[in-house]
C-alpha cells in the first residue's frame, strides 16, 4: 500500500539536505538522504517520489544512503533523480535503477563561432539540423547496420562510430567512459532488441529529447572556462537523446526476467519495477552485459548525431561564418548502472553505483577522468526545460565524499504530459518562445506542449542546491536560440 | 481470467490507434492468422509480457490487429491466435507496458486489472 509522507518524517541534516532515519521502515537498510531546498521539498512530497526512495533504502547490498538529487520526481520502481549504490560481489543490480531508457543523457558541443554571426542564419541552420537529425517516436535513421557491424557497435560504442568515420579522437576522449562500457556482450542482447534499434542509430527520438542551439551567456569560472574553449556569447550545441528501442527492451526484459530471479533468490521488495539479482550472480552479469550494450549503443547514436549537426553547420555557415566548427565539451549520462571504487565508512569499497535521472560528477583528482579534466573536474551538462536556461557543471570532491560522485541531471518534470498537454497550447507555446527569439523546430504540437516549462522544476534552483550542498559547482549557463524536437 | 487478457489487449490496442480507423489498413480483405505464444512467471507478468508481445508486433510487423481470441491460458503461459492485416505503420505511443502499480485482482464483476504504460 501507497505511504503518504510528509515533512515531519524528513530530518533537517543542514540547509538543503534532508534524511529519512533508517527506523522509518523496518525494511529498510540505510538511511535515505534528500538534497532539496524548502520548494522543491514540497514539490518532492507532492508525488510518490520520496516514498520510492525510501523503497530503494531496503535493497539488498545498498551502502551509506538511498540518494536523491533535487529535480527528484515520481518514476517507475525508482525516483527518477535517484543514485544508489550497492557493495559487490553481492549487493544488487537493478535494471530499474538505471530506467528504461539506457544512458539516456546529453552532450554539448560548442564552436568558435560568436551568436551574432550564426542568428542571420538560425532559421536555415536549425531546418538542416533537423532534417539531418530524424526525430519523432519510432524514427529511423539512413545508416544500415548488418549484425556483425551491430555486435561491434554494442561493443565498442564510440570507438565503433570513429572508426566508421563519425568522429574524431578527441571526442572519445570527452566522453563520460570514453563512450564505451566495458563489459558489453552483444550476445546478450536478444534478437529483438536489435531488431528494435537496429535502424535507429543517428536519431533523436520524441518525448523530452531534442537538439538545442544555445548561446553562453553567463561564466562562473573564467579559467576553467577558458580550458574548454568556452566564452561568453559563444554557439554551443546540447544534445539530449538514448539508447532508444534497443535500450527500452533490454530494460522490459530484464524486468520481466528478474521478475522469477528476485524469488529465485529469497528477495523481497515492496515494488516490482525493483527487480533485481546479486550483481556477481549470472542473471546480474547478464544484465549488466546487456545493460553496457545499450549504453554503447546510446553513445554511438549521439556520435552519430554529432556529427550529423557538424555537417548541417558546415553546409549552411561555411563561407558565411568563420570559425563555424563544432568541438565536443562533454558527454554524459544519466541513467546508468557502473562499477567504480568509493570511499564507504573509511574503506575504498567496489560499488555499482545506480543513476537514474543523476548524473556522475566525478572531482578534481578523480580516478577515470582523463588528464585534461583532473584539475577543474569533470564537466557535467543540465539541460533545463525547453526554452529556459541550462548549464555546464563542473564535478567536485564534495560529490565523491557524499553521493558517490553524482548531482543532479536535470529540471524534473512536475507536471505530467496528459496534464501538460491539456493545460498548455502547443502553438501557442511555439508563438511565445518565437517572440523570445528561439526558432522552434517540433514534430507536433502536442508534443511541444507535453514540454512546456511549467511542467517541469525551476533548474536554477535546482542547480543552486547542488552547489550549496557541494556535490557540483557552476561553470557556464547556456540560454537557447533554437530547439529541434520530435 | 482469459476475457481480462482480451479486454487488456483491446484497451492497448485503442490507445495505439487500432481501433478506431485512426490506422488505415493496407489492401482490404487481406487478413491472416498469426498465432503467439507468451510466457511468464506468474499471471501479472504474463499479463505484461502479452501486452507488450502486441506492442512489439504492430512496431516490427506494421500489421493491425483486427480481433484476437485466447485459445489456451494458465499462471505461466497463454497462446492466442490474432487476426492481423498489413497496414501502415502505426505510430507506437506506447513504448512498454510497466510492472509500475500492476495489480491484478478479482472483484464482483469478475477480474480486474490496473497497468501503467509508459508512452
Amino acid at each position: 500500500m501507497a505511504q503518504v509522507m510528509g515533512k515531519s518524517d524528513l530530518k533537517r541534516i543542514e540547509d538543503g539536505v534532508w534524511e529519512i532515519p533508517e527506523r522509518f521502515r523496518p525494511e529498510m537498510r540505510v538511511p535515505a538522504r534528500l538534497y532539496a531546498d524548502e520548494s522543491l521539498l514540497e514539490a518532492a512530497l507532492s508525488d510518490r517520489s520520496v516514498e520510492q526512495l525510501v523503497n530503494t533504502a531496503t535493497l539488498p547490498g545498498i551502502v551509506k544512503y538511498a540518494i536523491a538529487m533535487p529535480d527528484i520526481h515520481q518514476g517507475y520502481g525508482f525516483p527518477i533523480g535517484g543514485v544508489v549504490a550497492t557493495q559487490l560481489p553481492d549487493g544488487v543490480i537493478s535494471p530499474g535503477g538505471v530506467g528504461y531508457d539506457i544512458n539516456c543523457g546529453v552532450r554539448v558541443l560548442a564552436s568558435e563561432a560568436r551568436v551574432e554571426e550564426v542568428q542571420p542564419f538560425l532559421d536555415e541552420l536549425s531546418q538542416v539540423v533537423c532534417r539531418n537529425c530524424p526525430s519523432g517516436v519510432g524514427s529511423e535513421g539512413e545508416i544500415r547496420l548488418s549484425d556483425p557491424e551491430l555486435d561491434r557497435l554494442l561493443a565498442d560504442g564510440s570507438q565503433w562510430a570513429l572508426e566508421a568515420g563519425y568522429a574524431r579522437p578527441e571526442d572519445l576522449t570527452h566522453t563520460e567512459q570514453s563512450g564505451a562500457i566495458p563489459g558489453a556482450n552483444p550476445g546478450l542482447v536478444s534478437h529483438r532488441a536489435r531488431e528494435r534499434g537496429r535502424n535507429q542509430i543517428g536519431t533523436l527520438g520524441a518525448g523530452n529529447h531534442f537538439i538545442e542551439i544555445d548561446r553562453v551567456s553567463h561564466l562562473y569560472d573564467e579559467a576553467a572556462a577558458k580550458h574548454l574553449g568556452m566564452f561568453l556569447n559563444q554557439v554551443t550545441v546540447q544534445v539530449h537523446c538514448g539508447s532508444r528501442g534497443l535500450g527500452h527492451q533490454v530494460c522490459q526484459e530484464y524486468v520481466s526476467r528478474f521478475q522469477k530471479t528476485v524469488h529465485d533468490y529469497g528477495i523481497q521488495l515492496p515494488d516490482r519495477e525493483l527487480v533485481c539479482a546479486p550483481f556477481s550472480s549470472p542473471e546480474g552479469l547478464e544484465y549488466f552485459s546487456a545493460m553496457a550494450c545499450a549504453a554503447n549503443f546510446a553513445f554511438a547514436n549521439r556520435q552519430v548525431l554529432a556529427h550529423n549537426i557538424r555537417r548541417s553547420f558546415e553546409r549552411v555557415l561555411r563561407g558565411k561564418v568563420q570559425k563555424f566548427d563544432l568541438h565536443q565539451i562533454y558527454d554524459v549520462a544519466h541513467n546508468m548502472a557502473k562499477v567504480e571504487e568509493h570511499q564507504v565508512h573509511g574503506a575504498t569499497v567496489r560499488v555499482c553505483v545506480h543513476r537514474k535521472g543523476a548524473t556522475r560528477a566525478f572531482g578534481p583528482g578523480a580516478q577515470g577522468l582523463s588528464a585534461e579534466f583532473s584539475e577543474i573536474g569533470q564537466p557535467v551538462l543540465i539541460p533545463g526545460s525547453m526554452g529556459t536556461e541550462s548549464y555546464i557543471l563542473l564535478g567536485t570532491t564534495g560529490s565523491m565524499e557524499k553521493t558517490f560522485g553524482s548531482t543532479c541531471h536535470g529540471a524534473g518534470r512536475v507536471m505530467s504530459r496528459a496534464r501538460a498537454k491539456k493545460t498548455v497550447r502547443g502553438e501557442q507555446l511555439r508563438q511565445e518562445l518565437r517572440s523570445r527569439g528561439i526558432v522552434i523546430r517540433a514534430g507536433s504540437m502536442s508534443g511541444l506542449a507535453e514540454e512546456a516549462p511549467l511542467a517541469y522544476k525551476d533548474v536554477t534552483r535546482v542547480v543552486d542546491v547542488v552547489e550549496k550542498a557541494g556535490i557540483g559547482r557552476k561553470l557556464a549557463r547556456l540560454e537557447p536560440i533554437a530547439v529541434i524536437k520530435g | 481470467m482469459p476475457e481480462l487478457f482480451v479486454q487488456a489487449a483491446e484497451a492497448i490496442l485503442e490507445m495505439q490507434g487500432q481501433r478506431n480507423g485512426r490506422t488505415r489498413t493496407g489492401r482490404k480483405g487481406n487478413t491472416t492468422t498469426r498465432e503467439v505464444e507468451v510466457e511468464g512467471f506468474d499471471r501479472e507478468t504474463l499479463l505484461v509480457n502479452w501486452l507488450n508481445e502486441l506492442l512489439y508486433l504492430q512496431e516490427t510487423k506494421q500489421e493491425t490487429c483486427t480481433a484476437l481470441e485466447i485459445l489456451e491460458i494458465s499462471d505461466g503461459r497463454l497462446r492466442a491466435r490474432l487476426q492481423v492485416q498489413p497496414g501502415r505503420r502505426g505510430r507506437r505511443l506506447i513504448k512498454a507496458v510497466t510492472f509500475h502499480g500492476l495489480q491484478l485482482r478479482p472483484s464482483a464483476k469478475g477480474w480486474e486489472a490496473t497497468l501503467v504504460v509508459d508512452v
